[in-house]
């Protein structure tokens, strides 16, 4: 991982979600990327350094449960990219289905600032 | 244009606003300055009557009615992650989309757990241009505290503010005729209407066809929002009032009434 600011890839394909997680994100000191589903977030991955992914479940075109298993099946560092996933689903089953497929951790939405932020500053190693 | 009396107060504000910003010192003069053009006057004067002068967070009321109780009716049969559209039927500059988008943002705790898709119209393209571009100036932003300026807007030079490109972008921009249904009915329905301070412009009958169309353009138990001095019940029945704490609005009723 690079020094400087962290990068946070938000995947979510509400508009206005990914405006409150970046404005969040950004005041807590990160640089925000973002992308409207898996299949964008794998060619985001690909053009820049990511250090943590926040991914929504339920995407058109390739949800994030998808996304996940196909980068945790990588073998490169890519895979090892910890993932942060934010889903409407709160179901035990639901979460479950999420860490099979490799998310780091699960937060119900609707997610707060302090909760965000508290998370993603774990997930990066960084300190308050 | 045509005015009726009923629009007296509307124009006698204007031209006293022209009167305040050319120095006239009474109507006389400024009605001088008017017929010989003094300074390019007429030209100010017309746009005085047709450029809306508008700011972020106008009629807040309006705004803390839609945190506090029209999203949570509309969600109560909704799942989370399932789409709540909110139309901005006269959107002018782009204000209030932009307001609606930054105040749920700000207020609206599930922001994040539904899908809330924000389309704004206007029958008029060049301010459609401007909403798009999403620059404004020191008036504009003055109900914003330096706070929300900072969060959503970049400073530009000549105290002009940018708004973010992806707050731009959770608003779709669209040509609408609101007296027109083939121009309406496309947009499809909406959970909540934001009709501002403008069916006060229009005649009897075109007001009558615009909430006719805007009726159609609501889910059943949809709410329309319109300006403070505004009363849907003098246009149509087909609505029910509905008081809350922050604001009168309209509704469209749950079920057709028979």
């Amino acid at each position: 991982m690079s020094a400087g600011p962290k990068t946070i890839l938000v995947v979510d394909d509400a508009a206005l979600v990914r405006v409150y997680y970046r404005a969040i994100l950004e005041e807590a000191g990160f640089r925000v990327e973002e992308a409207l589903n898996g299949l964008e977030a794998l060619e985001a991955l690909l053009a820049k350094e990511v250090d943590l992914l926040v991914v929504d479940i339920n995407m058109p075109q390739m949800d994030g449960l998808t996304f996940l298993r196909i980068l945790r099946e990588r073998e490169d560092p890519l895979a090892a990219i910890p993932a942060l996933v934010t889903s409407t689903e709160s179901a035990q089953a639901d979460f479950a289905a999420a860490c099979a497929a490799g998310a780091n951790f699960y937060l119900v939405k609707p997610v707060g600032r302090e909760q965000l932020v508290e998370f993603a500053r774990m997930l990066c190693g960084v300190s308050p | 244009m045509t005015f009726t009396e009923a629009k007296r107060y509307y124009v006698e504000r204007r031209i006293w606003e022209r009167m305040a910003a050319t120095g006239a010192t009474s109507f006389a003069d400024y009605f001088a300055r008017l017929r010989t053009d003094m300074q390019d006057e007429i030209q100010q004067f017309v746009n005085a009557f047709t450029i809306n002068e508008t700011y972020f967070y106008r009629e807040d009321y309006q705004l803390k009615c839609l945190t506090n109780d029209l999203m949570m009716e509309r969600v109560r049969d909704k799942r989370a992650g399932d789409t709540i559209r909110i139309w901005s039927a006269a959107c002018s500059t782009g204000e209030e989309p932009y307001s609606i988008a930054i105040w749920l943002l700000e207020n609206w705790p599930s922001v994040d757990e539904y899908a809330i898709e924000i389309v704004a119209s206007d029958i008029d393209t060049r301010v459609l241009e401007l909403a798009r571009a999403g620059t404004f100036g020191q008036r504009a932003l003055m109900r914003l505290s330096p706070e929300l300026i900072g969060r959503y807007f970049a400073a530009l030079s000549g105290e002009r503010w940018q708004i973010n490109p992806q707050l731009r972008d959770s608003v779709s921009f669209t040509a609408v005729n609101l007296v027109d249904p083939g121009q309406t009915w496309p947009h499809g329905r909406f959970d909540v209407v934001f009709c501002r301070n403008v069916l006060i412009y229009f005649d009897d009958a075109s007001r009558r066809v615009a909430a006719e169309n805007l009726y159609e353009n609501l889910l059943p138990g949809g709410f329309i929002c319109l300006g403070h001095t505004e009363s849907m019940s003098r246009i149509s029945s087909l609505f029910e009032v509905r008081r809350f704490a922050d604001a009168i609005v309209y509704q469209r009723p749950e079920r057709k009434p028979s």
